[in-house]
């Protein structure tokens, strides 16, 4: 057994677990105990995707995960994400794309999209890349700018 | 074209903008609403002294709203809180706050409600299974009739060859803006101040002085970035609720809706039922009459805009000799209705659009032939008597044949391909204002709206100042200020942004450019432009620096200051044709051809759009891919109103479905590729000839959906939205009934 104090790791800081209950939310944690608010909270119950944050670099949704049960991993909230080379790739094709309106969902997708694009090997198709970011709503582009800039941020990573 | 792209693109990329869920202060508390356990009944008791025992827990009721305004008197047809009857499950009937979301949470559980529950009437098909006689105009369930006719419906539907008479029924719907409702409320003596996430600003100042009773000049609302509106933030909803506690508490309080509660509070759309007659003679048509029930659910009497606004559309962009409209707004045991993106027009154009289809069909006319030959021409009168200024809809329409004859020319199997069509009116005569400010280094545009996502504010504001100007977007900044210091604008609503606010920045720029041509010697028209890293005026054959034209008090203060207003022109009707009720005046008409190709699996009833194209009239585009976005968005947006989206209520008035899983929306996997065609040509009355763009390009969808639909099985679906269930059921019912339930001919 370890002596460490449990704790996770959020955009490259450690963060100590001990004065987090156990049933509290990484959603909660991020947003209101570190002031993290850029992952965004919508539905709460694993349906629109707004709350998604990289886990040791894969997507995963913040409302669904407790705090503790992520000890000891990695945790990049879309705060850092300009600071990965494949998250920065990502926000400047949204960019570009201007792949947003309100911009309440865009945490989550370029936090997505990022956990889809990284790693080796060639990028994934994009029908795959899209069936994949089926879980993340958007409510004003109707996802044709969102689609582009997939598109655009894929060929950029190839 | 300036292609300035989004200005908030970086920071909303980064996470970086606040929205309303966003906001915390320092000792802020967290509050939770109490919501009605039963759709009606009379309140015997709410108990709060169980929560109020609780540590730092703030309870609050009908009984303390008095005293915590100081005895004002707000309206007495809307308190906050019901002190006898609830009409509707889920209204709010007492509010806590507490140091924590959890402890607040606890303290909404320990507050006791006794309620002896009343039959609740949660269908307006149960209240007026027939069709309702001028007597019900007297009953408490009315909230509204409205009636309008001309000519002799009854003798020109008698003198028809064919009659067609047909029954609709819509669903109601949900804006399912991504950011639920959120603010953050502080009392300071007597200023009352709230951060909300809402389309208008000063509405909710209006309706937050009319609930509480206190003076508009005591209330400060500070906008926050909006995480999607659609009608659902226009009007205030928790404003006062997070004010009283805020003042209970003596200490800032937060009120924010969970994703469930946002549901349930919901005031959207809500269901109609629509029976039309149209008369046809010699293949043209000579009489329509259109009757609607609409559920206004708790809409107060007298305060629905909805049955007089929706009614105009469901006689569609269409000529008629003889014409009756008549519409009851019903009372359920429901939230109030309230606006979503278009209220009630894409579901009356779906009602349109399938009933003239079927007429045409019953006549042995091609629909998409006989809908061209009945269309409002440029310059004609609407029923109404009101007079269509330029309209592209036949544009539109010639543009959508030509794509839908090429699709049908290589179309598969087991696909169909349909034609909606749509309008709306983009002058609501809601007004506003705004400031510029100019000095050597760029021009500020202030104004009291927040940006909610379409680009209205920060792009077409900016746009508008630029084009007006001749300076470079870059240079144009759009500034947002609270109510506490900026000009009146009436909000983000209603398509209104550029054509209103932006005639206001334009006018403001008109009398910044002819101040400075005063100050260069009258040398005629001037424009701005960059030189270098300053900013220059020029007019005819001079040039001079911004820094010279300037005073040293203008240097000093920020730079020179222009105002501008626009109250917006309202349309006018014909009073002569209304025999009662409130009709809404249209005015600024813009319509659209929308084109859609779908693949039915005839075994589910499972519909896949495959290809869709929107041809939509704008007046002018003012900047392109801000004006794609609106489009695509709004077809998308449409599609789940046409094809899965709908709100179900149980028959004791619960919502069965009140989250994600069971309301579906649109996703990425479910969306075609959609080709946007702007018309141009046909100048509305906003800036530079545009029209408004936020609702239209909704309208179209479900009917152009439905048309392909029926194109590719033959079935003629008459409810929305057109789910898997209903379309196998037409299916399994054999070749359904192309044209409606009671087609005659003589």
């Amino acid at each position: 057994m370890s002596a460490a104090p449990p704790s996770i790791g959020v955009n490259g800081r450690p963060v100590a677990l001990e004065e987090v209950p156990g049933d509290e939310r990484l959603l909660d944690t991020l947003r209101w105990r570190l002031g993290l608010r850029g992952t965004k909270e919508g539905c709460r119950t694993g349906e629109c995707g707004a709350c998604t944050v990289l886990v040791n670099g894969e997507g995963r949704l913040s409302c669904l995960a407790l705090a503790h049960e992520l000890e000891g991993t990695e945790v990049t909230t879309v705060e850092a994400l300009h600071q990965d080379p494949v998250g920065r790739a990502v926000q400047e094709a949204f960019a570009e794309e201007a792949a947003l309106q309100c911009g309440y969902c865009t945490p989550g997708f370029v936090v997505a999209l990022t956990g889809l694009l990284r790693g080796d090997g060639p990028p994934r198709p994009t029908p795959e890349l899209l069936a994949a970011l089926g879980g993340n709503l958007c409510r004003c582009t109707g996802y044709a700018s969102i689609a582009r800039a997939v598109e655009r941020a894929r060929t950029r990573l190839r | 074209m300036s292609r300035a792209g989004r200005p908030d693109a970086e920071t909303k990329l980064r996470g970086a903008v606040e929205f309303g869920t966003d906001l915390a202060v320092p000792g802020m508390r967290w509050g939770v609403l109490v919501l009605a356990p039963a759709a009606h009944g009379r309140i015997r008791r709410v108990d709060l002294s169980a929560a109020r025992a609780l540590p730092s827990v703030v309870a609050i009721g009908a009984d303390d709203v008095g005293p915590l305004v100081g005895g004002a008197k707000g309206d007495p047809d809307r308190p906050p809180f019901p002190s006898r009857e609830i009409v509707y499950r889920s209204q709010p009937i007492a509010a806590v706050a507490a140091p924590s979301l959890a402890a607040a949470r606890e303290a909404a559980k320990a507050v006791r409600v006794e309620v002896d529950a009343e039959p609740a009437v949660a269908d307006l098909e149960r209240l007026f299974p027939e069709w309702p006689g001028p007597q019900a105009r007297a009953s408490p369930q009315v909230a509204a009739h409205v009636l309008a006719h001309r000519g002799n419906v009854d003798r020109a539907l008698a003198e028809a060859e064919t009659v067609v008479a047909e029954t609709y029924r819509t669903a109601g719907i949900h804006q399912v803006a991504l950011e639920p409702h959120a603010c953050v409320a502080e009392v300071t003596g007597d200023r009352w101040t709230v951060r909300t996430s809402t389309q208008s600003p000063f509405g909710v100042r209006e309706d937050v002085a009319s609930i509480l009773g206190i003076p508009e000049a005591s209330i400060d609302v500070e906008g926050t970035w909006v995480g999607g509106g659609f009608g659902g933030k226009g009007a205030s909803m928790l404003e006062p609720y997070a004010l009283l506690l805020a003042r209970a508490a003596g200490a800032p309080v937060r009120l924010a809706l969970t994703y469930r509660e946002e549901f349930l509070l919901g005031r959207s759309t809500l269901p109609a039922v629509v029976r039309l007659e149209t008369g046809v003679r010699s293949g043209r048509i000579v009489a329509r009459r259109v009757r609607l029930l609409l559920d206004v659910g708790t809409s107060l009497p007298g305060r629905d805009f909805a049955t007089g606004y929706a009614i105009g559309f469901l006689l569609g962009p269409y000529r008629t000799d003889a014409f009756e409209v008549e519409g009851f707004a019903v009372r359920t045991n429901k939230p109030p209705f309230g606006p979503h993106r278009a209220p009630l027009a894409p579901q009356a154009a779906f009602v349109a659009e399938s009933h003239l289809a079927a007429v045409a069909r019953a006549v042995g006319q091609d629909p998409e032939a006989f809908r061209a030959d009945h269309l409002w021409a440029d310059g004609s009168t609407t029923p109404l008597g009101q007079r269509v200024g330029p309209f592209g809809l036949a544009a539109a329409l010639a543009g959508a044949r030509a794509r839908a004859a090429a699709w049908r020319a290589e179309l598969p199997a087991g696909h169909g391909v349909g034609i909606g069509l749509g309008f709306w009116s983009t002058g609501t005569g809601a007004g506003g204002e705004a400031r510029l400010r100019l000095d050597d280094r760029e021009l500020v545009v202030e104004q009291g709206e927040r940006e909610i996502g379409s680009g209205s504010v920060l792009i077409g504001l900016a746009e508008v100042a630029a084009r007006r100007t001749g300076l470079p977007r870059e240079r144009i900044r759009v500034n947002y200020l609270g109510t506490a210091t900026a000009p009146f604008d009436a909000g983000v609503f209603g398509s209104r942004t550029v054509g209103a606010l932006g005639r206001a920045v334009d006018d403001a720029a008109g009398s910044l450019l002819a101040d400075l041509g005063r100050r260069m010697g009258e040398v005629g028209p001037v424009t701005l432009a960059l030189e270098g890293d300053g900013l220059v005026a020029r007019g005819p054959g001079v040039t001079r620096p911004l820094a010279e034209l300037l005073t040293p008090h203008e240097r000093a203060t920020g730079g020179l200051r222009a105002a501008g207003r626009h109250y917006g022109v309202a349309g006018e009707i014909d009073a002569s044709r209304v025999v009662e009720g409130g009709f809404y005046a249209y005015h600024d008409f813009t319509g659209a051809a929308h084109v859609a190709e779908v693949d039915v699996d005839p075994s589910t009833g499972g519909v896949q759009v495959v290809r869709y194209a929107a041809f939509q009239d704008v007046g002018a585009v003012l900047d392109r891919p801000a004006a794609q976005a609106q489009v695509e968005g709004g077809v998308v947006m449409g599609l789940g109103t046409a094809l899965t989206e709908e709100a179900v209520w149980s028959d004791d008035g619960r919502l069965t479905n009140p989250g994600l899983l069971d309301y579906r929306i649109p996703r990425m996997p479910d969306v075609p590729p959609i080709e946007v065609v702007f018309v141009e040509g046909y100048p509305g009355a906003g800036p530079f000839g545009a029209k408004g763009l936020g609702e239209p390009p909704i309208i179209p969808v479900p009917a152009t959906v439905a048309a392909a639909i029926e194109d590719a099985t033959g079935a003629h679906l008459t409810e929305l939205p057109l789910s898997p269930e209903r379309l196998a059921r037409a299916l399994k019912a054999g070749r359904p009934s192309r044209s409606a339930d009671a087609a005659r001919r003589r």
